[in-house]
């Protein structure tokens, strides 16, 4: 059985090209999110096996995003997706639970491995 | 991977953001104590940032990275920002959306963005200290790679030394940490961590750090769990106890190929969407063709056929429409910028604010009105609105205000930009009417309708009109002949010290309208229904004479009459008595073209029509006939 993805990024482009890179993999995606808020809700009715998570989004970031997520479902598997320099961003994350992150520009290898790490 | 095929995506999304970043510019001038603007710019440029770098433009990944430097300091020290640094920023969008441009082109390489760039970190330094020298402190602790507590703690707790070292080239080192240091507590309990936890975040992590770890596991699985957490060189741990039993490695999860789903939003080229529309242009005519043949056989398979496609085309032709409908913020969004940019050349203080955003409009026509737009908006700022010393004077706010609105109305948009500037000025204008023998000597008075007329005409202008930016009434007849050329109308209300407001009304589409098929000595020519108000019969109402212009009352109202004939000069037999007059409407206006007869109501392709001299301009492009014939269409804007 694939894996569900929910993708979090208030880009289309990043969306496009994460999920892109995730279903050429076989993985399923079930939703997007363009918001902190939105990945909240999503998660709540996908229960997803996975989710992308952007740092950076309007309304609610992608770390308060992991809180609340995490709050409700201490299982989450939340990737974090992150730029270069976003240190003590991508620290936060995994400290409020994120379970692991890529770094943008994103190299397709890279990136299922970490999705490989998280669900382990 | 090919990133080719997500350069349009990049470039539409992009630009999006670079559109956001100038709207939040303009709130923030307005309110520099707002937190909200700056949050915003710094998210459009960040994601910019990222797309970029990953599209591999780093010119372009750079230039975004200034800016959001420059803006990560602003946005935590909270400062109002000056106008000075306002413009820089303004500057550096304005270069960052060509450098957006450049990339895409392949032209990266053409790019500067040294000196913008230099400016930018110049300003970034003059806001504030660098963010993450929180963990500077530690460095000298981290590079050692010993632990910075003396290793007090005996073998008999079971505590192992774990020194790990990550790649040198793994990015964000801290939060790879982070990870390792959470799979060792899976393990066991940690203590002694070298650097501390808080160090993680500081940008100048240098990827060592070392910890003891208390875990009955055996040293090779240690070694295992933790190397697996990614972008780890080297994991040492020192113990006495042999290696135990291995754990089995993580396998490889089975993925089977699966059809995601995926978004119910694609991006079209816009080209398809014009060669779509074409084809179905050509289908309408072929419809047309098929419906005349089938109307001649009279035989009913064939009438069904015909009906059938009919049905399917006119399906088809509305499902187009749709898909090429745009709401007109694609175009709107860019003005509240020129507009600042304009007044603060002029020395003015001007808001546009746009209303209707949502309003749909055909792509192709709100491309086609970006310039009349843009030089109804200069005018606006350049002549309607008065400098803030004049505005105080005649108590009025020092800023003036610009209102862009898009309504829909039955078959058409209207889309208004009102000032609440100084008006028209009416007696200049009438006085350099008569002296170019525009009006009678003796008239008093200008309508507005007049005042349009007046002012529109190729090079007119008042003198004290004119300056660098724009000269009322110069362009003012391109922009009226762009919008008729859309089969759209202008009108004009201006009121001496209350403002000017412009109205243009537009067809919703443009490709396909209905039409009604009028015979003019023998020959077809089509009057697209968006004008047809109604049609009388000739000599059936009183008809009089104003102005030395024939004229017919109709319901108490005087509408004058055109003779199509006599203006086309057509030949052909006499006409019969009995004609139909068709009544064109445009807003306020109203005449009554005579025609010879009435061939029916049908859709029409409307082609574009490039005039040759000479032609009178009653003409707003041609059309196929199902019968293969060509025939022109009659521009309403031109006859009423």
């Amino acid at each position: 059985m694939s894996h569900s993805v929910l993708v979090c990024d208030d880009a289309i482009f990043m969306r496009t090209m994460i999920s892109d890179i995730l279903a050429q993999a076989g993985f399923e995606i079930v939703g997007e999110a363009e918001t902190g808020a939105q990945a909240v809700e999503k998660y709540r009715q996908l229960k997803p096996d996975l989710v992308t998570m952007d740092i950076v989004m309007p309304d609610m970031g992608g770390i308060d995003a992991v809180r609340e997520i995490v709050k409700n479902d201490p299982d989450a598997k939340i990737l974090m997706c992150s730029a270069m320099g976003q240190q003590a961003l991508v620290v936060e994350a995994i400290q409020a639970g994120a379970k692991d992150f890529v770094v943008k520009p994103f190299q397709p290898s890279r990136v299922l491995e970490a999705v490989q790490r998280v669900l382990g | 991977m090919d990133l080719s095929q997500y350069a349009d995506l990049f470039l539409a999304e992009s630009r999006e953001h670079v559109s956001a970043c100038n709207h939040l510019l303009l709130d923030w001038e307005r309110t520099p104590a707002s937190a909200e603007p700056v949050s915003g710019i710094f998210r459009a440029v960040h994601t910019v940032k990222g797309m970029a770098a990953t599209m591999g433009y780093a010119r372009v990944a750079d230039l975004a990275h200034r800016m959001e430097n420059l803006l990560d300091r602003l946005r935590k020290t909270k400062g109002a920002p000056g106008g000075d640094l306002l413009q820089l920023l303004f500057r550096a969008t304005d270069l960052l959306e060509r450098s957006i441009g450049l990339a895409v082109a392949g032209r990266e390489k053409d790019l500067d963005v040294a000196t913008l760039g230099a400016e930018l970190d110049a300003a970034a330094k003059r806001w504030g200290a660098p963010t993450g020298r929180a963990g500077r402190a530690s460095r000298a602790r981290v590079s050692a790679s010993v632990p910075q507590a003396p290793p007090v703690e005996d073998s008999a707790t079971g505590g192992r030394l774990v020194s790990i070292t990550l790649r040198a080239d793994a990015a964000l080192k801290g939060g790879r940490a982070l990870l390792v240091l959470r799979r060792a507590q899976a393990l066991g309990a940690i203590s002694h961590l070298s650097p501390p936890e808080q160090a993680f975040g500081a940008e100048d992590f240098d990827g060592h750090f070392s910890f003891r770890l208390d875990t009955a596991t055996p040293a090779a699985a240690v070694e295992r769990a933790l190397s697996g957490a990614g972008d780890v060189e080297s994991v040492s741990v020192v113990e006495q106890e042999a290696a135990a039993t291995a754990r089995a490695a993580e396998g490889a999860a089975a993925i089977v190929g699966a059809t995601a789903e995926r978004s119910r939003h694609i991006r079209v080229d816009l080209r398809r969407l014009d060669a779509l529309m074409d084809l179905i242009g050509e289908l309408v005519t072929a419809r047309g063709r098929l419906n005349q043949l089938a109307a001649e056989r009279r035989d009913p398979a064939v009438d069904d056929v015909a009906i059938q496609v009919s049905r399917l085309t006119g399906e088809l032709q509305a499902e187009i429409i749709q898909a090429r409908m745009t709401p007109v913020w694609q175009v709107f969004d860019r003005y509240p910028r020129q507009v600042r940019d304009l007044a603060r050349q002029l020395d003015k203080q001007v808001a546009l604010r746009v209303e209707g955003k949502e309003i749909e409009l055909d792509r192709t026509i709100l491309d086609e009105l970006g310039d009349p737009l843009v030089h109804l908006l200069r005018n606006a700022v350049d002549h309607g609105i008065e400098t803030p010393a004049e505005r105080k004077r005649r108590g009025k706010p020092a800023e003036g205000e610009i209102v862009l609105g898009a309504v829909r109305e039955r078959a058409s948009v209207a889309i208004s930009i009102a000032d609440d500037g100084r008006g028209l000025d009416r007696r200049r204008i009438l006085e350099k009417a008569k002296q170019e023998g525009l009006v009678d000597a003796g008239v008093e008075t200008l309508t507005d309708d007049q005042l349009l007329r007046v002012i529109a005409r190729p090079g007119f202008s008042t003198t004290e009109a004119v300056t660098s930016v724009s000269g009322r009434g110069v362009g003012l007849d391109v922009a009226m002949s762009k919008i008729r050329a859309l089969g759209g109308t202008i009108e004009v209300q201006s009121e001496p010290g209350r403002g000017t407001t412009f109205v243009m009304r537009l067809p919703v589409t443009l490709a396909i309208v209905r039409a009604l098929i009028a015979d003019v000595g023998g020959e077809r020519y089509a009057l697209p229904l968006t004008y047809v108000s109604e049609t009388v019969e000739f000599g059936a109402v009183p008809s009089t004479t104003v102005e030395g212009r024939e004229a017919m009352v109709l319901r108490n109202r005087v509408v004058p009459l055109v003779h199509l004939r006599e203006l086309l000069s057509t030949g052909g037999g006499t006409p019969s008595a009995r004609r139909p007059v068709v009544v064109l409407q445009m807003g306020e206006r109203r005449t009554g073209v005579v025609v010879d007869g009435m061939l029916g109501q049908q859709e029409i392709v409307v082609k574009g029509f490039d005039a040759p001299q000479g032609t009178l301009p009653v003409f707003s492009g041609a059309t196929i006939m199902g019968d293969g014939v060509p025939a022109l269409i009659l521009d309403a804007g031109g006859l009423v």
